[in-house]
């Protein structure tokens, strides 16, 4: 109601709020866009609570044969795995995982990466812009998936002497069992996660650039930093956002496949992709649906909501590319 | 236009070249220079040093990598891709060539199992437009597009091979009927597109003149919609054919692993694993001049369809 009210007196005062609020204003019309938002907050918030949320040790194993792959229980509201693993818990965790990882490859990739290259090669021009175009345009024709797997099955080979040494010499500890596979999947995924944001953003810093209120400050010296920061990237942010919610999925999608195929995080740490790699044969979905169709579910309405958010902000931010 | 046409297409297939040769440097650099060793796998119990050099000196792996690179391509231009590692005595073409039959007869049945259920979904929600079957019919497919191959694969296979027995699982070739179901699957995720794509079309097609003079001279709707609409909204299709080809060739990853079929994904996927150098340059370069002529493809299919689009815009941009 409060929110409301202040964007009402914004239009009576003849003050037009900046690009960002009157996007967040026309979102909150969308129902199919609140559904999608709604269902990402509850995935990521079990992600950033998942050690008060789950009811089990992930990785604690029952293994009577009554404790594998019971049906769900007030004990066990999923149920339980081939090893008699709580499956809440498990999928709990390995929404932090998907978290973790779509966080760091959106802030890596796509902001500090994408993000500034797209600004620099749209502002600057020249051979500047020719090369990171050039560079980009050979990595995104590569068949990315299968490079990625090169990638992080080429790393996985010689891990282990690292993480010993990570264990014993570094503050990491045990924990660095845990951190290495997850950093070579990060870092296997980049080359790949950049070029996407920065194609987008050079495009519309192309057209910011020309307008007057950017010559306005060209002309009173502002310095290039500052230009970029508070005159173009404003700009930029709307679309650059359309292009993160198109991508999201897909960037989720590299940890289960990778997990899934066995290249992905180290086995004691909990992801969608092995959860299903373990359900999915169909003699063990036929006998036990429940493994399946429990990590199955949060994944796909996962992804299916981020396909919702990113149509709705294609539509409040460019109303013209599809009609509806 | 038709010269400017030319021109676009040929400055974007000499293009094509630089691309493709930075490619194959940038991954022949990441396998010979990564960690991976063939020769150890090739050996596995049986490794022993002597072993070792002899089968280095044999495929060349000794010699500083600039001259195996330039080996490479010198044996690229004769035609030769090299030997495979991982199946002794073949070389990569053997390897390859049956695998790309099996991926390629499987990727035109999903292409056109997904404009069969894309198109007609997409015609459907159009019709019905300002109604709820219009968002539902879309946000169905929207839906099966976000179940992962790896998912709805393992429900196929339950419901029509266990359940109701119509297939069953074994693979007897890209012509035989059980290949069905892993057409069926993979092609589940492009469908959504299509129908959106389709759904815009034919919106987009209803508010010209000419299907207004239609109406107005008294043609029956269903003529009006079949023989004005439709055939003039499929034109913009053709795009799709490029766009869902890099999805279709990674859902083909995971449906070529769960019903055991020989195709590229799989094999590249094991040679990767193997490694087998040969054979992994051999399938990525396969796989980038694919998703190279798709991209100019639909370019250039964008230029016919609607010549307001400048094509020098399109370029990099």
């Amino acid at each position: 109601m409060q929110a409301q009210v202040t964007a009402l007196d914004f239009e009576e005062s003849g003050f037009r709020p900046a690009p960002r609020f009157r996007i967040l204003r026309e979102l909150g019309h969308k129902k199919i866009a609140m559904v999608g938002i709604v269902i990402i907050t509850i995935f990521y918030l079990f992600g950033i609570f998942s050690p008060w949320l789950a009811t089990h040790d992930p990785n604690q194993q029952q293994l009577v044969v009554e404790a594998r792959y019971a049906g769900p229980s007030s004990d066990h509201w999923f149920g339980t795995d081939r090893a008699g693993r709580d499956l809440y818990s498990r999928i709990v965790y390995a929404a932090r995982t998907t978290l973790l990882f779509t966080l760091v490859v959106i802030v890596t990739g796509s902001f500090l990466i994408g993000l500034s290259l797209g600004l620099i090669a749209g502002y600057r021009g020249g051979w500047i812009d020719t090369l990171i175009m050039r560079v980009g345009e050979v990595l995104s024709s590569i068949p990315t998936l299968f490079l990625i797997i090169a990638i992080s099955a080429a790393f996985r080979t010689r891990i282990s002497d690292f993480v010993f040494t990570l264990k014993e010499d570094t503050f990491l500890g045990d924990d660095a069992r845990a951190i290495v596979p997850f950093l070579i999947i990060v870092l296997a995924s980049l080359p790949f996660a950049w070029f996407g944001s920065a194609r987008i953003v050079r495009s519309q810093v192309l057209a910011i650039r020309e307008q007057e209120y950017v010559l306005a400050a060209e002309t009173i010296g502002v310095s290039t930093a500052r230009l970029l920061a508070r005159h173009i990237f404003p700009g930029v942010l709307p679309i650059f956002l359309v292009g993160l919610s198109a991508s999201m999925a897909g960037i989720a999608f590299l940890e289960v496949a990778l997990s899934y195929l066995g290249l992905g995080v180290d086995p004691a740490t909990q992801s969608f992709g092995t959860l299903i790699f373990e359900a999915g044969r169909v003699r063990t979905f036929q006998q036990f649906p429940h493994v399946l169709m429990f990590s199955g579910i949060p994944l796909s309405l996962f992804f299916f909501s981020w396909t919702l958010l990113g149509d709705a902000l294609v539509d409040v931010v460019e109303p013209r590319t599809y009609r509806r | 236009m038709s010269q400017g046409l030319a021109g676009y297409i040929i400055r974007r297939l000499l293009w094509t070249v630089p691309v493709i040769v930075a490619i194959s440097i940038l991954v022949f650099l990441l396998l010979r220079l990564g960690p991976l060793d063939p020769v150890e796998s090739i050996l596995g119990q049986r490794y022993t040093e002597e072993g070792a050099d002899r089968l280095r000196e044999k495929y060349g792996y000794d010699r500083p990598i600039h001259v195996q690179y330039l080996k490479y391509v010198q044996n690229l231009f004769q035609g030769d891709l090299g030997v495979s590692t991982r199946h002794q005595n073949f070389t990569v073409a053997e390897v390859v060539i049956p695998k790309i039959r099996v991926s390629a007869g499987m990727g035109v049945m999903a292409m056109v199992l997904v404009f069969g259920l894309g198109v007609p979904a997409g015609v459907f929600a159009a019709l019905r437009r300002g109604t709820f079957l219009d968002p539902l019919t879309i946000g169905f497919w929207l839906l099966i597009d976000s179940v992962p191959v790896l998912i709805s694969a393992i429900w196929a296979q339950w419901l029509f091979a266990l359940q109701f027995g119509w297939v069953d699982l074994t693979y007897g070739g890209v012509f035989h009927p059980n290949i069905i179901l892993p057409v069926f699957v993979m092609s589940l995720p492009g469908v959504a597109g299509v129908a959106r794509l389709m759904r815009a079309s034919v919106i987009q097609v209803s508010t010209e003149d000419y299907v207004r003079t239609a109406r107005s001279k008294g043609l029956r709707e269903q003529t009006v919609v079949v023989s004005h609409v439709v055939r003039n909204a499929l034109l913009p299709m053709i795009t799709v054919i490029g766009l869902a080809l890099p999805g279709i060739f990674a859902g083909a990853l995971f449906t070529e692993l769960l019903f055991g079929i020989p195709g590229i994904a799989r094999e590249a996927l094991q040679a990767v694993l193997a490694p087998d150098f040969d054979v992994v340059l051999g399938l990525v370069l396969f796989g980038s001049i694919l998703f190279v002529f798709a991209n100019i493809l639909v370019d250039v299919a964008y230029g016919f369809i609607d010549p307001r689009i400048r094509l020098s815009a399109a370029r990099g941009s």
